[in-house]
């Protein structure tokens, strides 16, 4: 059996799963210090379903704690930036085109160092030991800790990156160092920009991770621990010490892959109608659609890949004009409660409409005896064309295709939609981000850019490969089970005919005896 | 009129509609020139009309793989040191630079240049858009030699070419990059000011700026944009812009030939009935063709855009299930005479068909 927990910045989640079956679930509300929201949600789902804390075998967590903590700016750590690529970009340090706010939240120190890769393996430059010595002494100086370290193609070489991170360890044991080709992929400037969000959230990890796991202590459960990743997969807690920043997308995730865990749709639209807005993505063969546009975090362009979501200004607080021929994207939002008619405010909204066409009795009816059933009808209309042309626009095909509805809003949703075959309103549809969570397996990725003149596409195919099983096995996965599930090649334009990047990506299942602490901090560092 | 740091945002963006798919993301070479802008300060534009005959100008610009740039980035002084590196070569100094293609990071590394070596840039370019081969610059379509041109690499080496046509100038220049890590900048097509007004593609420079603004100011649906892009190009010398199709990539297949994205993409209409349009690829969007009825073909423009935002995308990001908007605009006239359809018309990218201008379709 499994628990899934979703520490989100309002609510924390929490289910039991045997198998596919949800055996109990709850929401209660984040706590300041997290472990009592987490322990006050386990109570119930103990509680609830009668099981043992000795029948479960894991706890996978999913968090928007980082993602927030650098949205807000807070729990943000002092950090030294360092690139290694000179005599190249010169003029054009790290950080450069971040938000200024940012920038200040987390007091940097930059460093340009000489030395990093070409595309076809040959030196960029040499690294310059006495260019490396001044900057571990302005190091030293400023007492700066938390370090990230970005080489031009680390990704196809990340010698000088470890070769700088140990300098640096000798003169700075304690320093805490992320080295950008651990997230991957091609693109200098964003995978600086990810090592570095995750370098200044790495003390706030550890206190996350030890909450986390504290409050799972204090109510006996001894089990492994995982937490989920932006694509899905699960990374064992204490990776998260060493890695948060792979946190960022785990929230829309883990509700896409509970909305199919739901339902058991493979390929369907997802539309979660919350408050403000409904936010739609796309299952393809069970995992979310992803985008491939550049996904700003808190204002920083990053190399990470985020699910495929359109958001729409249609929730449950949306405000409705008088005729109800428009509707959004200005909400009430949380203020429906005091805001919406059918609670004694003055703002028409969905909600009113909802109880005013007959389809729910929410709050106090003969408020809202006055609107015109033009208005009522009227705006049921403009509600479900809003939703029909967004969602036929998601899908990747011409045919009707199953929608699954969740949130707390899926209720505005009366009548039939055009662009559906199929609507699926699954039980339990309110804690499908715990659920995401709590059937996640573990994954690796890889990318590297090669040239099939030098190097056979096989060959190729199979080195990238070994690198991204062996960052699954270091992230808890039984290498027994784990298989591919996509190898993406895309051909490098202007450059030889047989120069192509390579992605490959393989899942397998959890080792079983993994004990949830067998991780060690600095193995995963350097 | 000078160019200021306020105005290379709406250049980068106009510059990739302009780009017609190619061109690559001018997103690091607008944050190399704004830096130099901020070293050096603003940058003097002038008209081809206002450049004395006997001045003398070169075209300048990175050559190599977007791709590659992304880890091998530019520095503050490579345009500049180019330049510099060129006037040494050749014993003369340089009085204004011209890009060679205003669609996507080449119509900024111009302002790079001449803000570094403290001299104008001209308002124009060799293109009007983006095209993959250098014989099709408008440069050398009105006999305008490529070189002497000079290269310089990431780390400052030099390498001096002197050619005897535009296609061997191309396949060493290419080969070149290649050697040099992927990404060169080059000084090339030196011309007189009188050459120059004969061969520029006039006004380009500052219409890319008025352009970026005005998909700036108007973001939004296509539809809600057609209007105003209207009314911006049928004041220039572009003239015709048609918003020719909506609708869902539900296909895009390319592969690479010769060191060219060469493929199709399908996009099928939101509302089924409509055929599906087709647009063909190389490197840029050349043929749009509904069944076998063509829409719209090189030297006209063909530009994607993100149906909801109408921002422009880039061919090499175009993908499965993206929702588009495709508009056709009218090439300068200077692209459909004889002697420039004889490099740039359909035939020319291997497409068997004759090119019918976008007003006539």
């Amino acid at each position: 059996m499994r628990i899934g927990i979703d520490v989100g910045g309002t609510h924390t989640d929490a289910v039991i799963l045997q198998g596919d079956k949800v055996l109990a679930s709850t929401k209660a509300l984040t706590s300041a210090d997290v472990i009592s929201g987490i322990t006050n949600a386990l109570d119930v789902i103990l509680d609830d379903s009668g099981i043992a804390q000795s029948e479960i075998e894991t706890v996978m967590i999913g968090t928007t704690q980082f993602t927030n903590a650098i949205i807000e700016r807070r729990e943000l750590a002092q950090i030294a930036a360092v690139r290694i690529g000179l005599p190249s970009g010169n003029g054009l340090p790290p950080m450069l085109d971040w938000p200024q706010d940012l920038k200040d939240a987390l007091d940097s120190e930059t460093h340009m160092l000489h030395g990093g890769y070409l595309y076809d393996g040959w030196s960029l430059a040499d690294i310059d030991d006495a260019e490396v010595e001044r900057m571990i002494q302005s190091m030293l100086k400023s007492g700066v800790k938390n370090i990230a370290i970005a080489s031009a193609f680390s990704p196809i070489n990340a010698e000088p990156e470890k070769q700088v991170a140990s300098k640096i360890l000798e003169a700075i044991p304690n320093a805490k160092i992320t080295l950008s080709h651990s997230f991957g992929r091609l693109g200098l400037m964003e995978r600086e920009n990810a090592a570095i969000l995750n370098t200044t959230l790495l003390p706030f990890a550890d206190k996350v991770v030890s909450s986390f796991l504290g409050a799972l202590k204090k109510r006996q459960l001894h089990c492994p621990v995982y937490v989920s990743q932006n694509d899905g997969t699960l990374m064992s807690a204490d990776f998260v010490r060493s890695y948060p920043a792979l946190t960022f997308a785990s929230g829309p995730t883990n509700s896409l892959r509970g909305a199919y865990k739901l339902t058991g749709l493979k390929d369907a639209v997802v539309v979660d109608i919350g408050g403000t807005t409904s936010d739609i993505g796309v299952l393809q063969n069970g995992f979310p659609r992803e985008s491939n546009v550049i996904i700003k975090i808190g204002g920083v362009r990053t190399n990470f890949r985020m699910p495929d979501i359109l958001a729409i200004g249609l929730g449950g607080g949306s405000i409705v004009s008088a005729d109800g021929s428009s509707i959004g994207p200005q909400s009430v939002g949380h203020r429906l409660v005091t805001e919406g008619l059918v609670f004694g405010g003055e703002t028409l909204t969905t909600t009113d409409i909802l109880v005013a066409s007959g389809n729910a009795d929410i709050g106090d009816k003969s408020k809202i005896t006055h609107i015109a059933p033009e208005t009522i009808s009227n705006a049921q209309a403009t509600l479900h064309t809003m939703l029909d042309s967004n969602i036929d626009m998601m899908k990747p095909g011409g045919k009707p295709m199953p929608v699954i509805l969740v949130g707390g809003g899926a209720v505005l949703v009366t009548d039939g939609l055009q662009a559906v075959s199929n609507i699926h309103r699954p039980e339990h549809a309110g804690v499908a981000n715990a659920i995401g969570a709590a059937i996640a397996q573990i994954g690796g990725e890889a990318e590297q850019m090669v040239s099939y003149r030098t190097l056979p596409r096989k060959e190729a195919i199979k080195q990238v490969t070994q690198i991204a099983v062996q960052r699954a096995i270091d992230a808890g996965a039984d290498a027994k089970t784990l298989r591919t599930v996509d190898i993406e090649e895309t051909p490098v334009p202007y450059m030889d005919e047989s120069s192509t990047c390579i992605r490959v990506k393989v899942i397998g299942e959890l080792t079983a005896s993994i004990s949830a602490t067998a991780n060690n901090n600095s193995e995963a560092l350097v | 009129m000078k160019i200021e740091l306020k105005h290379l945002e709406d250049l980068a963006l106009g510059s990739v509609f302009l780009a017609t798919g190619g061109g690559g993301d001018p997103y690091v070479p607008r944050l190399i020139t704004e830096q130099a802008v901020k070293q050096f300060g603003p940058v003097e534009i002038i008209q081809p009309d206002d450049v004395s005959d006997d001045a003398y100008v070169v075209a300048i610009g990175a050559v190599g793989a977007p791709t590659v740039s992304l880890e091998l980035l530019p520095s503050i002084d490579e345009a500049a040191n180019t330049l510099r590196a060129f006037e040494q070569q050749v014993g003369r100094q340089i009085d204004a630079v011209a890009s060679f293609e205003i669609g996507g990071g080449n119509s900024l590394i111009p302002i790079a240049a001449a803000a570094g070596r403290g001299i104008p840039v001209i308002d124009g370019d060799g293109m009007g858009r983006a095209l993959p081969e250098a014989q099709m610059m408008s440069y050398a379509i009105a006999g305008v030699k490529p070189t002497p041109a000079v290269a310089l690499d990431y780390d400052g080496n030099i390498t001096a070419f002197s050619t005897k046509t535009t296609e061997v100038y191309e396949r060493h220049i290419r080969s070149l990059a290649i050697a040099a890590g992927g990404m060169i900048t080059t000084a090339e097509h030196p011309m007189s000011g009188l050459e120059l007004k004969r061969s520029i593609i006039p006004g380009t420079l500052s219409f890319s700026i008025k352009l970026g603004q005005t998909l700036r100011e108007n973001r939004g649906s296509a539809r809600d944009m057609l209007e105003p892009l209207q009314t911006l190009f049928s004041d220039s010398i572009y003239g015709e812009c048609r918003l020719i199709f909506a609708g869902k990539i539900t296909d895009k297949a390319t592969r690479i030939v010769g060191g060219y994205d060469i493929g199709e993409a399908v996009i099928e209409a939101f509302s089924s009935d409509e055929k599906p349009l087709k647009v063909s690829i190389k490197n840029e969007y050349l043929l749009a063709r509904q069944g076998d009825k063509v829409v719209a073909s090189v030297p006209d423009l063909i530009v994607i855009v993100d149906y909801e935002t109408s921002a422009p995308i880039n061919a090499e990001r175009l993908r499965y299930g993206q929702r588009v908007a495709v508009f056709a605009v009218g090439c300068p006239d200077f692209y459909r005479s004889e002697n420039a359809l004889k490099v740039v018309a359909p035939r020319c990218f291997g497409f068997d068909i004759d090119y019918v201008p976008l007003e006539q379709i």
